[in-house]
């Protein structure tokens, strides 16, 4: 399971609070044309059940709203159309997240787990105030899940292995990160199978090598990039430039931590546009002007604009055997994993102390 | 009109049906009935029309055990109302697929003078070649008149020749002497207190022993001839049997019976507690024990005994997930799911189709393992012995109590102490204890609740401290052999043994320990026996 590394948190939006999926809905329909009186009123009057028999659409998404005098660009496919309406961004003392430049900046994040200061998520900050982003673990990005448990089925499984002289010490290893050739397996309850095989692909589009350390169940490594194939429904590609990892290993053999460093920021946009406005319950074009402005690595050679924000994901894994194509054992499967790892949307019912749930009615599909 | 025509068959065949298990028709001849499987109704459609005809799962009902095996129940069945009912829905199903434009070319044999209109030749023709593979021996003039005079009725009312033909063969096909092996025999004059069994029938118990499906035109032919009832040719269609690929068919169907795995339409295994318990692991660890066993006796030519120490087997994907072993995976973005030779590791827990998943997780609760019913299992299946049922009135709320016993070990220990409990569990139990290595899921596991899992124990005076070590010890207990000897004499012949067959059985059992449990050997022997092909009389008394 991979995911945007979200923490909301009281102080996260002081000025106007999580966007609701209706507010983004509102600004859809005005960019469309529509006045605000007009938009307003397009969205109060409609009978859901009237609109989902004529259109077949969602009665949440703006299309299946009254057709607007004149129609104008996607906004997914073409941000810069329309107005930069400078979106709130997400602040507080915490977020996840690595500090990636070695700089304790005022106003950078505290990690909640590992209480690294000087934390650069850039991503959360441009996300954060979007109701569905306004969550934090155990709950995850609604629309996120649902696309990756769609992907699921039909997307080779990411892989991790990790080697070292005696994984049951502390001390250095080396972590690679793999595609497999096949799906992922479920397992009964629709979770991930633990303790399946899968053979890696060699392809090296999707590989990539760390040196890493292991202390008290905690694996880190040195920074280094990572580039992982996704699906077109889910993230199409996830690059990270300087990535670093921090996952703890649990008894059980799996994994739960997170993944973060500089990502080209298209490559998340191109995630949201296709599920569009609708679906990702976010403003896509004060998205991508907050991303363009925040991005901080990675300047294009020909303009010098940076392309690449910091980003963090959390990133769960279970055990599996991995084998070469060839049919040897390259990695085992250590542990049989978590007995209830369910990928399905997750209840936003949670009793984890702190865990916040969108509005009533919101966030829903 | 059609409707009628299909009614008044059904109704015609329920007359046939009534009371007649057990008949007598000339003088010396008695007729004795034996119901077909579920898996040998559906090799039969599949040898005769070929594989794409759909058979409905649900076409036979698998009956009920008698003695440890389903084929025993057979020949004690009378149908329901209900039963019928499907046996005639099913049998207009297959015929209308037999008949269907695009099959007519291979199955039907002739193209009639018009196709709205009655052809006797053609369709005698068809009626008068499926026949006597269908009811197992030739039709009578007068039957096959009955059935072309069905077909010349149905095509005048339908305007349709084929829609005759499908009239004649879903008649055919609810015909007693199809869903029934009818067994004809007379008595022997050598020993009159048994039955000799004529050559049709000697054939089809060949064919439904050694192939699972009813005999092909070679072995009719033989029987025709009655060569079938003279030793040479006897043997000479015995080895052909063997040597054919439907002997695989066998295998499946008798160690499925002898195995009980009809139980698998009833395994509930608690997904909340072993998710990797998927779905597909219930119809994949069937299909592994009878690969592995397929395998081991035919491919290999192994013995018998070995099924209980061989690491060699095949899995799928979710299997091994399940057995937490690594397994390549070739296919990519799905496909079929691949089934792949897999040897278990010298020093893993996972040795014989004891630790398969079929036998450990068959045996057991949906959410717990069973070390009684494992233990049970363990003797009426592969020792043969007989566990009576539990009284009406015990206590189990001892082994239910896993706050002041954490292990089961502990649990039966303290369920033990009623005596009334004892005597079987003290059968059970021991044995049972040593696959405690195994959750109900099959997963292996080392404690229970936290506590260290003792899985050592006794066995006739042998000890042992794993499951593994059990299997050795099994593999040479002699009632290993006796046990799958005596079981395949009843399934072939679907009746206990007499007192005297026990005899040559107990010799037989001696012979292989000898020379090899091989399955070829087996058969041979058991087909080439002449009491294999008699019926005693004193059962037939009992069943009139």
């Amino acid at each position: 399971m991979v995911h945007t590394a979200t923490y909301a948190n009281a102080d996260a939006c002081p000025v106007g609070g999580p966007v609701t999926p209706e507010q983004v809905q509102l600004r859809a329909l005005m960019r469309k044309g529509l006045s605000e009186e007009e938009a307003k009123a397009s969205l109060e009057d409609r009978d859901p059940d009237e609109d989902l028999a004529v259109d077949g659409n969602s009665p949440d998404r703006p299309e299946a709203a009254p057709r607007p005098r004149r129609r104008r660009p996607e906004t997914g496919n073409f941000p810069t159309r329309a107005e930069d309406t400078e979106i709130e961004l997400a602040g507080g003392r915490y977020g996840y997240g690595f500090n990636l430049n070695g700089i304790v900046e005022r106003g950078s994040f505290e990690d909640p787990e590992s209480g690294e200061r000087g934390v650069d998520n850039g991503m959360w900050r441009v996300l954060g105030c979007f109701e569905g982003y306004h969550i934090r673990k155990p709950v995850r990005p609604y629309s996120e899940n649902i696309s990756f448990d769609t992907s699921l089925d039909a997307m080779p499984a990411w892989l991790m292995w990790v080697s070292g002289e005696d994984l049951s010490r502390d001390g250095p290893v080396t972590v690679t990160f793999d595609r497999a050739l096949n799906v992922a397996m479920r397992n009964g309850l629709q979770g991930l199978l633990g303790g399946a095989s899968y053979t890696i692909d060699p392809n090296p589009r999707s590989h990539s090598e760390f040196k890493g350390y292991i202390r008290d169940q905690i694996l880190t490594v040195e920074p280094g990039d990572f580039a992982m194939a996704g699906d077109s429904q889910w993230f199409p590609v996830l690059r990270l430039l300087q990535a670093r990892v921090r996952f703890r290993i649990a008894p059980d053999g799996s994994f739960d931590g997170l993944i973060g460093g500089y990502q080209p920021f298209k490559d998340f946009f191109h995630f949201l546009a296709i599920r569009g406005e609708g679906l990702s319950q976010t403003n896509l074009p004060g998205v991508y002007y907050a991303m363009k402005r925040l991005a901080e690595a990675a300047p294009d050679p020909v303009t010098g604009e940076n392309t690449a924000i910091s980003a963090a994901y959390r990133m769960q894994g279970i055990p599996a055997f991995l084998m070469s194509k060839t049919g040897e054992v390259v990695a085992e499967a250590v542990g049989r994993g978590p007995a209830v790892n369910s990928t399905a949307m997750p209840e936003y019912e949670t009793d984890t102390p702190g865990a916040q749930r969108p509005a009533e009615g919101s966030a829903r599909e | 009109m059609l409707r009628v025509l299909r009614w008044s068959v059904l109704v015609a065949g329920a007359g046939v049906w009534a009371g007649v298990l057990v008949g007598a028709q000339a003088m010396d001849t008695i007729y004795t009935y034996v119901r077909l499987s579920p898996t040998q109704y559906q090799h039969v459609i599949h040898d005769i029309f070929g594989r794409d005809i759909v058979v409905p799962a649900n076409a036979v009902e698998p009956g009920v055990r008698d003695r440890g095996l389903l084929a025993l129940g057979g020949r004690k069945l009378a149908l329901s109302g209900a039963e019928l009912e499907r046996y005639n829905l099913v049998a207009w199903q297959i015929a209308a697929q037999v008949v269907d434009p695009a099959r007519r070319a291979t199955l039907i044999g002739c193209t009639p003078a018009a196709a709205d209109a009655p052809d006797e030749a053609c369709a005698a023709g068809f009626l008068g070649r499926v026949g006597p593979l269908l009811l197992r021996r030739p039709l009578t003039d007068d039957e096959l008149r009955r059935y072309v005079d069905t077909a010349r009725a149905a095509t005048e009312a339908l305007d349709d020749f084929y829609a005759g033909l499908e009239a004649a063969l879903g008649r055919m096909l609810v015909a007693a002497d199809f869903l029934f092996r009818t067994e004809s025999s007379t008595p022997d004059p050598a020993a009159p207190e048994r039955l000799r069994l004529d050559a049709y029938s000697r054939a089809a118990r060949l064919s439904f022993l050694l192939w699972d499906s009813s005999p092909d035109a070679e072995l009719l032919a033989a029987a025709g001839s009655r060569a079938l009832m003279t030793e040479a040719g006897l043997r000479e269609q015995v080895d052909r049997l063997l040597a054919s690929p439907r002997l695989e068919r066998g295998v499946r169907a008798f160690f499925s019976d002898m195995y009980e795995f009809d139980k698998f339409e009833t395994l509930l295994i608690d997904s909340e507690t072993f998710p990797e318990f998927i779905p597909s692991v219930e119809a994949d660890a069937r299909e592994q024990t009878l690969r592995t066993i397929a395998d081991h006796l035919l491919n290999r030519n192994g013995d018998y005994r070995d099924l209980l120490v061989t690491r060699d087997t095949f899995l799928t994907p979710a299997l091994a997930a399940l057995y937490a072993v690594p397994l390549a995976r070739s296919q990519e973005l799905g496909g079929a799911v691949p089934w792949t030779p897999y040897r278990f590791p010298d020093g893993t827990p996972y040795m014989g189709v004891l630790s398969h998943v079929s036998f450990l997780s068959l045996h057991g609760h949906p959410g717990a393992s069973s070390p009684t019913l494992r233990g049970k299992a363990l003797r009426e299946k592969f020792l043969c012995q007989t566990i009576p049922p539990p009284p009406a009135d015990v206590d189990f709320s001892a082994i239910e109590d896993s706050s002041t016993h954490r292990t089961v070990r502990e649990r039966l220990d303290a369920h033990r102490t009623n005596r009334a409990c004892a005597s079987c569990h003290r059968m059970m139990d021991p044995i049972g204890l040593a696959f405690e290595g195994f959750d109900a899921a099959s997963r292996h596991r080392t404690t229970e609740n936290g506590a260290p899992i003792d899985t050592s124990g006794e066995l006739n005076g042998q000890t042992f401290t794993t499951a593994s070590e059990l299997a050795v010890i099994l593999r040479n207990e002699p009632a290993v052999t006796s046990c799958v000897v005596d079981r395949a004499f009843s399934y072939g012949t679907q009746r206990m043994p007499t007192k005297e067959e026990r005899g040559w059985l107990t010799a037989l059992a001696t012979d292989l320990r000898g020379s090899g449990v091989t399955w070829r050997a087996l058969m041979r022997r058991l087909a080439l026996e002449p009491d294999f092909h008699t019926i005693p009389a004193a059962d037939v008394r009992a069943e009139r």
